[in-house]
């Protein structure tokens, strides 16, 4: 489980890090010059932002309920670039209002943690 | 395909209260005001947003499940499927019309009161024959083996569907269908409607959604029914936001309702045969302006929380100053909107104090200083059966989930359905 994780975390860092250079490509050259930093994976902090913030509309495995989606099945780096563009305040579906809330408050290294801790928490 | 978990979250204490019960009064489990002891298994998993269940004495149940279709569950253990959802694989036939999208889909489901003579079985769904797209409540014929089913004649084929997305919260294409079909104690045929997010619905004479539809089983108007001068024959009160749960008191017959509200004010209504609800989202009247695609059930704040109850003298959920005679919901849920979605009564003696109580069940995400409120609420009337005397929550002997459904089960158990994919069974006892 631990290599999993960090297997997980590893794709998670590079998916980061790919949207990372694809956000600044069309930035100035001054932050394409910026070194890009790799947030820490904290599991233990990702479960508890889980069951406070994600639980109670995906599900307690992230498997998803009514119109919310299942997350579990999904790959970090995607979920890293939702949570992105829903922390910018982009609207994407039908339930933005809820994910704009939720991921305004999230720092990057929580969105890293949480988008490998519900990829793999619950296999 | 059953299988049995047991909890010992309080097993010490429920072991005494256990013997302490065999030795006073073995069929009575609860034991005190406020809890019960619950036994917990899981009939099913895994499942696609089950959304409703209906039983036949011997414990056959059929189930639906939101994206994927009719199935039945028989005593033995064996799962069949019975007619899908569009192409869904896996079923013996297909509704190649039926779809899911959002809230919408296959939903609630009932036996026939006379099944034995006509294996009659009604099970709504959202299909696409028409355009634009509507709710239909379909009949079919289950055979003698419970492996298939025809026959289908939609005996309801116009209850509105919302097509396009809208500038709301949850605005996406789907919206408040209500879903629920039940059969009540005067052998008519029940089925609850939402509202659509178009604003026109709730207060239409004609329009059949935010409706409470009573007829018989071909689909036809029940002759007692008596709405305003006008209104479709059908309908047995309207004004109704998206009604997803109905239950009728086994003391009174009264057919009673349990609503989401917007963002507050869940309701619990006793209905009164013609009455208004109250509901009404419409633009431009009652103090309010313009509304996001002329639809203010979300006012005055759509993106964010606010003050419940500042919510609810913008837009009530029973709009008394325009509608001074609608029927008065008897429980709100401290002002709260939580997704309150299924409505049953428990029955027997095995539910000691609890025995003729009224159950909810609760979706809440906790969303907008909204708590959290995934549970079921446990509402007791008073002696004269008209008003709420007292609301428990259950205490749970599993974890909580978004409880679309409550059905009791002919073995005197609580069926539960969350949408997260489990059907439970809730038993008295330790």
């Amino acid at each position: 489980m631990v290599n999993r994780y960090v297997l997980a975390a590893s794709i998670i860092v590079c998916g980061f890090s790919a949207w990372a250079d694809n956000h600044t490509a069309g930035a100035s050259t001054d932050s394409a010059d910026a070194p890009v930093t790799e947030p820490e994976v904290d599991l233990s902090a990702a479960e508890k932002i889980f069951k406070k913030s994600c639980r109670a509309c995906h599900g307690n495995k992230a498997q998803g309920a009514a119109s919310y989606p299942n997350l579990s099945d999904l790959e970090p780096a995607y979920i890293v670039e939702m949570l992105e563009r829903y922390r910018s305040g982009e609207r994407i579906g039908p339930n933005s209002i809820l994910m704009i809330q939720n991921a305004k408050k999230l720092s990057d290294q929580e969105i890293a943690s949480l988008s490998v801790y519900v990829t793999t928490a619950f296999d | 395909m059953i299988s049995t978990r047991s909890f010992s979250k309080f097993s010490i204490v429920a072991s005494l209260l256990a013997g302490a019960a065999v030795i006073s009064s073995p069929a009575f489990s609860q034991s005190g005001m406020n809890t019960t002891s619950l036994q917990h298994e899981v009939v099913l998993d895994g499942l696609d947003n089950p959304w409703d269940m209906a039983f036949l004495d011997d414990g056959t149940m059929l189930f639906t499940e939101k994206c994927k279709g009719l199935s039945v569950l028989m005593p033995d253990g064996t799962v069949n499927a019975l007619y899908g959802v569009g192409e869904t694989e896996g079923y013996p036939s297909n509704g190649a019309d039926l779809f899911c999208e959002g809230q919408a889909g296959m939903m609630g489901v009932a036996f026939d009161p006379d099944f034995d003579a006509n294996r009659r079985i009604y099970v709504y769904s959202t299909s696409n024959m028409s355009d634009p797209h509507t709710n239909r409540l379909m009949r079919f014929t289950l055979n003698e083996d419970f492996t298939g089913v025809s026959d289908r004649t939609d005996i309801v084929d116009d209850v509105p569907y919302k097509m396009a997305a809208s500038n709301h919260p949850f605005g996406g294409p789907g919206a408040h269908n209500g879903g629920r079909v039940r059969f009540g104690p005067d052998g008519a045929l029940w089925l609850t409607t939402g509202d659509n997010h178009n604003s026109e619905i709730p207060q239409s004479p004609t329009l059949m959604g935010s409706k409470v539809l009573r007829m018989d089983t071909d689909g036809n108007a029940h002759p007692d029914n008596s709405p305003p001068e006008g209104f479709d024959p059908r309908t047995y009160t309207y004004g109704h936001r998206n009604v997803q749960g109905i239950a009728f008191h086994p003391e009174t017959g009264a057919a009673i309702t349990a609503e989401h509200g917007p963002w507050h004010s869940d309701e619990i209504t006793i209905l009164e045969n013609g009455g208004n609800a109250g509901w009404d989202p419409r633009p431009n009247m009652a103090g309010r302006g313009d509304c996001p695609d002329d639809y203010c059930g979300y006012t005055p704040n759509q993106e964010e929380g606010m003050n419940r109850y500042e919510r609810a003298a913008s837009m009530p959920m029973t709009d008394f100053d325009t509608y001074p005679d609608a029927m008065p919901p008897i429980w709100n849920n401290n002002g709260w909107s939580q997704g309150t979605s299924s409505a049953a009564f428990l029955k027997g003696e095995s539910w000691g104090d609890w025995d003729g109580a009224m159950v909810v069940g609760i979706m809440g995400i906790g969303f907008g200083g909204t708590p959290i409120g995934q549970r079921i609420d446990v509402i007791q009337f008073n002696d004269d059966n008209n008003d709420v005397e007292d609301v428990t929550e259950m205490t749970l002997p599993m974890e909580p989930g978004r409880f679309r459904s409550l059905v009791m089960g002919p073995d005197g158990s609580l069926y539960t359905a969350i949408d997260e994919g489990t059907i439970s069974k809730l038993t008295p006892g330790s």
